[in-house]
């Protein structure tokens, strides 16, 4: 996560970034490059296997031992689906039997007392996240009984600003679930939706109604729920600018506080699922960018605000306020005011960061079984984050959560001469100057309304892991820009 | 990011600036060779890793220890195995000096990170002493600074005074040996700090983030930046006797 040192030293002037991107389709056909999302910096890719449960132990002692031990933000991961979604590049395992959820809740649930007494006692959980797979994939006494785990063993916080949410697909929502897991705490949801045209959901194995969907968002509303989002996903097989113009129309008509725009990568060599899809029903170039362009203009005409990489907020949601106050971070779960935290990651590989650390557990679901019935932390590979990392995290947070780096705020921070320590980046840098992304300013660097957009490929020029290993590997890790 | 390292300005020849023995030896026309020579000026001794013991409670007393680089922790453990923290030691203090007395060390000392030492044998220094009196003084000035350190919290004090004594002790040791007086580093564990300040760990954190709230200090992870020194320092005034 590029998560680290929110506050005190960096940036904070509550000058907001200028908000809206603007379309520039040539630097966008030029910059359309592979690369890293960056929710976390080093990149998963550079977790490295001399990572085990003692390690992780010492980094959790070591957390603990700070003057004010950072509150927690807890993730966990539920990889069952009933339905294989084709265009689907996550962690997940598609099957009807429930069963499975059972017992993959008495995991958890010893992962959880393994995992909770390691923290000190008064470090509240303020962020608790279930992702998946479908979270809703378990049943409301399934998710009870983790909810359980979670409270006996660790403190969650019971104020409302609390931010516990769930990701729900909307095709398994039975009537009073989300009623049940408002009793148990949530307090948003995450909705998937994608796009609402019936021959793109047929192409992509994902047949979901709007009546579906606006019943699902309405229970959320009706249980108080907050910062509701809703996930779509352009560039998907048999999409259409009309098409997708309507499930626009229709997803603003619903408003929900929070809407992602992801840009669907076909990466078929990477993720299985994708291999049912057609290359050759996959929008044009052109077309995907004309997607992207028509998705950006009808948010902003319906007064959505541009936070950053994929993600549009309403002017009051919490993220579009921590924006403008200069406070929104970035971490694996995305844009979030709550990256101060450390990140506890539960669950089949989900991913940790404690302190100077990343951590990820077992990918493979057996080898997370066996760790957990051997009574180990299921841990698989993780890293240290030395200075070098720490600071260029920083560097890559501010310019993924604010567009811009304040020079003299990091040479303070840091102790250090900006322009001599990055001076290799700068350089790289330059080209994207010329081409009208970036401002390279006596004391920041600021991206430009036609940068915004590409936020990731000017983050890119201060990565080091990347422009030490080649492009071709880049090429098949990462996703493209757009 | 301040993080002091080692006096690195001495070697075997010379003192480092820090070093508590340093200007009452000069000013005898003493540097360590000669002191040496003396057979007073022992060895340097280390690194010490994280958790590592320089010496325990019970162990023969026979030398005492400038701190070159480091922190170092002394304590006791009562007969119930609690620990009590009874003090922290810079580059520049001196450990030990409370063994001075009895022929043991009266508590254990452990190295908080990465410690480096330079031993004097006791012995000798304490002969060497009688015939310097400059370097005696400076013994005593140590000594009662040592006594002086330990009972300072056990007035009735506030949390608030107690936390606001122990960041501006720190914030003082530090600027006395050329070190930040305004960003410095606490490589003691919460507990630790609780521990020395008889405060519950909760309270720490709650005392140092109200202070943080009010714009007194940051904190950042473990490194401490006083914003308003003499705020804190009117806050601690009454713990540190002024």
């Amino acid at each position: 996560m590029i998560q680290v040192r929110a506050e005190p030293h960096a940036a904070r002037q509550t000058r907001p970034m200028n908000t809206t991107p603007l379309f520039a389709a040539d630097v966008l056909r030029k910059y359309d490059l592979p690369g890293p999302r960056y929710t976390s910096y080093p990149t998963a890719p550079h977790f490295g296997p001399h990572f085990d449960q003692r390690m992780l132990c010492e980094y959790i002692r070591c957390s603990n031992a700070e003057p004010i031990p950072r509150a927690l933000s807890l993730y966990v991961h539920v990889p069952y689906c009933f339905s294989p979604c084709f265009y689907c590049g996550c962690n997940r395992i598609v099957t009807h039997d429930r069963s499975k959820g059972r017992k993959y809740v008495d995991r958890l649930v010893r992962e959880i007392a393994m995992a909770g007494p390691l923290f000190d006692r008064d470090r509240k959980v303020v962020q608790l996240h279930f992702g998946g797979g479908t979270p809703n994939f378990l049943e409301p006494r399934e998710l009870r009984e983790v909810l359980a785990a979670i409270r006996s063993h660790f403190q969650l916080d019971s104020s409302p600003q609390r931010d516990f949410s769930i990701e729900l697909d909307p095709r398994y929502v039975p009537e009073g679930y989300i009623a049940e897991c408002a009793q148990l705490g949530f307090n948003r949801a995450s909705v998937g939706v994608q796009d609402f045209d019936p021959e793109v959901q047929r192409a992509v194995n994902r047949i979901q109604s709007i009546e579906q969907t606006v019943r699902v968002i309405a229970e959320c509303r009706a249980a108080g729920w907050r910062s509701i989002n809703v996930d779509l996903i352009y560039g998907l097989p048999k999409q259409t600018v009309a098409g997708f113009e309507r499930t626009l129309d229709t997803v603003i008509g619903i408003r929900p506080d929070r809407i992602a725009v992801y840009s669907y990568a076909h990466m078929p060599r990477l993720f299985k699922a994708q291999r049912q899809i057609d290359r050759a029903d996959l929008p044009s170039a052109q077309d995907k960018l004309r997607l992207l362009q028509r998705s950006i203009e009808k948010l902003a005409a319906a007064g959505y605000v541009y936070i950053g990489m994929d993600h549009f907020a309403l002017p009051e949601d919490e993220l579009t306020r921590a924006q403008t106050a200069g406070t929104l971070q970035r971490n694996f779960m995305g844009y979030t005011t709550h990256a101060d935290c450390d990140l506890v990651g539960l669950g089949v590989s989900a991913v940790s960061h404690i302190g100077d650390s990343y951590s990820q557990n077992a990918r493979d679901l057996a080898a997370w079984e066996i760790a957990i019935d051997q009574g180990r932390l299921p841990v698989w590979r993780g890293r240290h984050l030395d200075f070098d990392d720490v600071l260029r995290a920083d560097v890559i947070q501010q310019l993924m959560c604010l567009g811009r780096i304040d020079i003299a705020a990091v040479d303070r921070r840091y102790d250090l001469d900006f322009r001599t320590y990055f001076a290799d980046a700068l350089a790289r840098l330059r080209p994207l100057a010329t081409d009208g992304l970036v401002l390279l300013e006596d004391q920041r660097i600021c991206a430009t309304s036609r940068g915004r957009l590409l936020l990731r490929i000017i983050a890119m020029c201060f990565d080091r892991y990347l422009n030490e290993s080649d492009a071709d590997a880049a090429e098949q890790r990462f996703s493209r820009a757009i | 990011m301040s993080r002091p390292g080692i006096a690195d300005d001495g070697d075997e020849l010379h003192f480092c600036s820090t070093c508590a023995f340093s200007a009452a030896c000069m000013e005898q026309g003493y540097d360590k060779s000669e002191l040496r020579q003396l057979h007073v000026l022992v060895e340097h001794i280390g690194p010490f890793r994280e958790g590592e013991h320089i010496f325990r409670e019970g162990d023969p007393f026979n030398a005492i220890a400038a701190v070159r680089g480091g922190t170092v922790k002394t304590y006791v453990t009562d007969t119930e195995g609690r620990e009590q923290v009874q003090g922290f030691f810079l580059p520049g203090e001196v450990i030990g000096l409370n063994a001075i007395s009895q022929a043991r060390y009266p508590c254990n000392a452990v190295a908080l990170d990465s410690v480096v030492l330079c031993r004097f044998s006791f012995p000798n220094i304490a002969a060497l002493a009688g015939r310097m009196p400059g370097l005696q003084q400076q013994l005593f000035r140590l000594l009662s600074q040592d006594i002086g350190k330990a009972s300072l919290l056990a007035g009735n004090f506030t949390a608030d005074e107690r936390m606001a004594a122990f960041l501006v002790s720190l914030s003082r040791r530090f600027a006395a040996r050329g070190f930040s007086a305004k960003r410095f580093r606490l490589s003691m564990t919460r507990t630790d700090i609780a521990n020395y300040l008889r405060l519950a760990s909760e309270t720490v954190s709650r005392v140092l983030s109200r202070f943080q709230d009010d714009g007194l200090l940051r904190v950042e992870r473990r490194d401490i930046e006083l914003l308003q020194p003499a705020q804190l320092g009117a806050l601690a005034r009454s713990v540190l006797r002024e």
